[in-house]
């Protein structure tokens, strides 16, 4: 049967209650794919639904924590989604966390010449204001900026206009940037990057014509973000110093990468 | 337990959420992603009774609520790792497991009549009759009330469906209107309870 795109969208509600077919069901998580705007509908009604489900709650019988537990512990699990799984996967909202899009390899090469930011690090004038930088380690005490930040962080990632790029840094791993030019932001996470000693932390830095602001720390731990970094416009470059811990107002080592927007 | 859980789903679970003894469900979870058995035992304190509760709400039959929610406590820990934060709460998606799961299992034996019997669509008897005692907590409270907020067009069509786990032409065969007109009310209750519950996603 064929569909038309209005009645999709009026699926979202049988969707999120899986009252839907089998092909039915499959032809709206394709249309998901490309409508971001169903995508925050359904993020919405699912956490509705699951209200209805937590309305619900009923202790289970006592003997099936034991048989689950031993289960469990029997299981093994499914590798997080990695480098081949993240070639593979194709919602663009999965990539921020998944690894690499497909492609990224291609751009990768193309891209490996990275140190010739630290010149432009070097050359500007550097105003710094640190103007939304939020890291996991922060928010944890700030829960109130960590819940707007989540919110403009969705709001990113699954704008119309979002571009996904992810490229290795000269400290190993990758770091994966998420632009938004219509939201003027970007979101940033990396991941496999060699540990820092505690004396030196990771640092975010937006790279304009102007020069280099900082968009806050990312942990030493290597694996960090998602973070958001505010007023990003294209030309624009976001970069990643090592510095001393705590940070400094401007960049005092070569960027590890340096991705443009 | 569950109030955690639930508070999980709020906008605003304030900041005293960071204690061992009150962890939360992403932690929960990302503790469980790296195979920590402690984080999964509390884990299961969280999220077993809402798994269990909406399945037995879906299947009625005891024995058959506790193999799938089995199940689906497993699936928990084995794709803890896929859980991804940009696509809603943790509870919400170890619920939509469970419920896919269960409407899975009704689907794929509704060619025998086991169940077919016990489904009788009296909606005044509907599947309330499992979870009395939680529906007198708090949010079962509110739940409720935001439900009866709806037209009754739109309750009974998302109890229907929700609840009992039927597809939305069943709906409306059941309730004896067109296939759209369950679509849109679906979708128009599940919107106003949304605003009910001020679920902020």
């Amino acid at each position: 049967m064929k569909v038309m795109r209005d009645d999709l969208h009026a699926l979202s509600g049988s969707y999120v209650l899986d009252a839907l077919s089998e092909p039915e069901r499959e032809s709206f998580e394709r249309h998901l794919q490309h409508c971001s705007s169903c995508e925050d509908e359904v993020r919405g009604l699912r956490e509705t639904a699951a209200r209805l489900a937590l309305a619900k709650a009923l202790d289970p019988p006592p003997q099936m924590r034991p048989r689950v537990l031993a289960a469990a512990y029997r299981t093994r699990q499914l590798p997080p989604p990695g480098l081949v799984d993240g070639e593979r996967r194709q919602a663009r909202v999965t990539w921020l966390f998944a690894g690499r899009p497909r492609g990224a390899q291609r751009r990768e090469q193309r891209r490996a010449r990275v140190p010739r930011l630290a010149a432009a690090f070097a050359a500007a004038s550097l105003v710094v204001i640190v103007a939304l930088g939020i890291t996991q380690a922060m928010t944890r005490h700030q829960p109130g900026t960590a819940r707007t930040a989540g919110a403009a962080i969705s709001r990113i990632v699954t704008a119309p206009d979002a571009r996904t790029d992810t490229m290795r840094t000269s400290a190993g791993g990758t770091v994966t940037v998420v632009v938004s030019s219509g939201q003027q932001a970007a979101v940033v996470s990396a991941t496999g990057m060699r540990s820092l000693p505690s004396a030196q932390t990771y640092q975010l830095w937006v790279i304009g014509p102007d020069g280099a602001r900082s968009a806050g720390l990312l942990s030493g731990a290597g694996r960090a973000g998602p973070v958001l970094a505010a007023g990003v416009v294209p030309g624009d470059r976001i970069g990643i110093t090592v510095e001393p811990a705590g940070g400094t107002s401007s960049p005092t080592t070569t960027p590890v990468v340096a991705v443009p927007v | 337990m569950r109030r955690t859980a639930i508070q999980q789903l709020r906008p605003d679970p304030g900041p005293a959420e960071d204690t061992d003894r009150d962890p939360d469900l992403a932690g929960l979870l990302a503790r469980v992603a790296r195979g920590d058995h402690a984080a999964f035992e509390l884990l299961y304190g969280e999220l077993s009774g809402p798994v269990y509760g909406v399945v037995r709400q879906v299947l009625r039959d005891p024995a058959q609520s506790e193999e799938i929610a089995q199940e689906v406590l497993l699936e928990i820990w084995r794709t803890a790792t896929r859980f991804d934060p940009a696509k809603g709460s943790p509870a919400a998606w170890a619920l939509t497991i469970a419920h896919r799961r269960a409407v899975d299992r009704v689907r794929s034996e509704s060619a025998s009549s086991r169940r077919e019997e016990k489904a009788a669509p009296d909606l005044s008897e509907a599947p309330d009759d499992v979870a009395e005692a939680v529906a007198a907590t708090l949010d079962g409270q509110r739940v409720r009330r935001c439900l009866d907020g709806l037209t009754e067009l739109q309750r009974e069509s998302i109890k229907l469906a929700y609840y009992g786990g039927y597809s939305y032409p069943q709906v409306a065969r059941l309730l004896g209107v067109a296939l759209g007109t369950v679509k849109t009310r679906i979708r128009d209750g599940l919107i106003r309870m949304r605003d009910c519950l001020e679920v902020d996603w």
